[in-house]
């Protein structure tokens, strides 16, 4: 296991589900399109973290 | 008498120790990691969209990317030392470490009462490594362990916000408190655990478990009374005395 490889991954959805809360938060009563957008990539991305398909995440990123 | 381990030491110095301290930090970071990421597992598929409004949707959303980042952050340790957890990530809920991370959770007020009950659990697991032996799990802690605090500060609100409606609401919040109370008890483990008493004694825990159990016990006894519920007797329904 790239250690390294997987630790970068996981940082970039967890700061990407971060930027998508951050993003709606403001707004929560004033864009309700926003929101609902911002809601439908956390679930994509949390699916995509439950998932947990490792070897694909890391398939393009090169051997250990 | 056997004497206790008191010096603390970075990742390059674990494979210097005995087979023993190894084996006891690489389960100990495994099981961390395996609950932090067990519980977005728990919650996300059902509770993400059953959300009762947009901004505990989003909270929820928030709560699952800090759980998966401690993750993160375990898995990272355990991978330094040769433990390689990445396969928890999808491990099915029936075969979590922790039995209070085997099921589903599908009612909101199941969700309010596993971040007060379950998440404070999880505080106080954190807070076993305070001052440990082992330096990189313990930087991971201050940044943990605040937003654990937020989670469990949530649920509580919720959780109170139920029982304060009465009526049916109150009794459903009345019913999760009465089952996930013994799983909270049992995620201390065994009072007499030898496992427990090597993990203190190479300073990777500070409590033995039944300490840490009495102690969450004073802190949340309280709590439960004080939002007019009634605290499960601590004798049922339990796997662990």
């Amino acid at each position: 296991m790239n250690v390294r490889a997987l630790d970068d991954h996981l940082k970039e959805m967890v700061l990407a589900l971060h930027a998508a809360v951050n993003r709606a938060i403001p707004h929560i009563n004033d864009d309700p399109a926003l929101v609902d957008q911002a809601l439908r990539d956390c679930a994509e991305i949390l699916d995509v973290v439950l998932d947990g398909n490792v070897a694909e995440w890391l398939g393009s990123e090169g051997p250990a | 008498m056997e004497t206790p381990f008191t010096d603390t030491i970075e990742s390059a110095d674990v494979a210097k120790m005995p087979a023993e301290y190894q084996s006891l930090l690489k389960r100990v970071l495994a099981i961390q990691a395996d609950c932090e990421i067990g519980g977005p597992h728990l919650y996300v598929r059902n509770i993400l969209p059953a959300a009762p409004s947009k901004v505990d949707a989003l909270i929820v959303a928030r709560t699952a990317a800090e759980e998966a980042d401690h993750y993160r952050k375990v898995a990272r340790l355990a991978g330094e030392i040769g433990e390689d957890v990445s396969g928890l990530l999808s491990r099915p809920n029936r075969e979590r470490y922790v039995n209070a991370f085997r099921g589903t959770i599908t009612s909101w007020e199941e969700f309010a009462v596993f971040g007060f009950l379950i998440d404070r659990v999880g505080r106080y697991q954190l807070e076993e490594f305070t001052s440990c032996s082992y330096a990189p799990l313990e930087r991971l802690l201050p940044d943990v362990i605040n937003e654990e605090l937020g989670h469990i500060d949530y649920g509580h609100t919720k959780t109170a916000e139920f029982a304060a409606r009465g009526g049916h609401t109150r009794e459903r919040v009345q019913g999760v408190i009465d089952a996930w109370y013994p799983k909270a008890l049992d995620m201390f483990g065994n009072t007499n655990s030898r496992r427990s008493e090597r993990y203190r004694h190479w300073g990777l825990k500070r409590r033995t478990n039944a300490q840490a159990r009495a102690e969450y016990m004073r802190e949340v006894d309280p709590l439960i009374r004080a939002m007019g519920l009634s605290v499960p007797d601590p004798n049922v329904g339990r796997e662990f005395v």
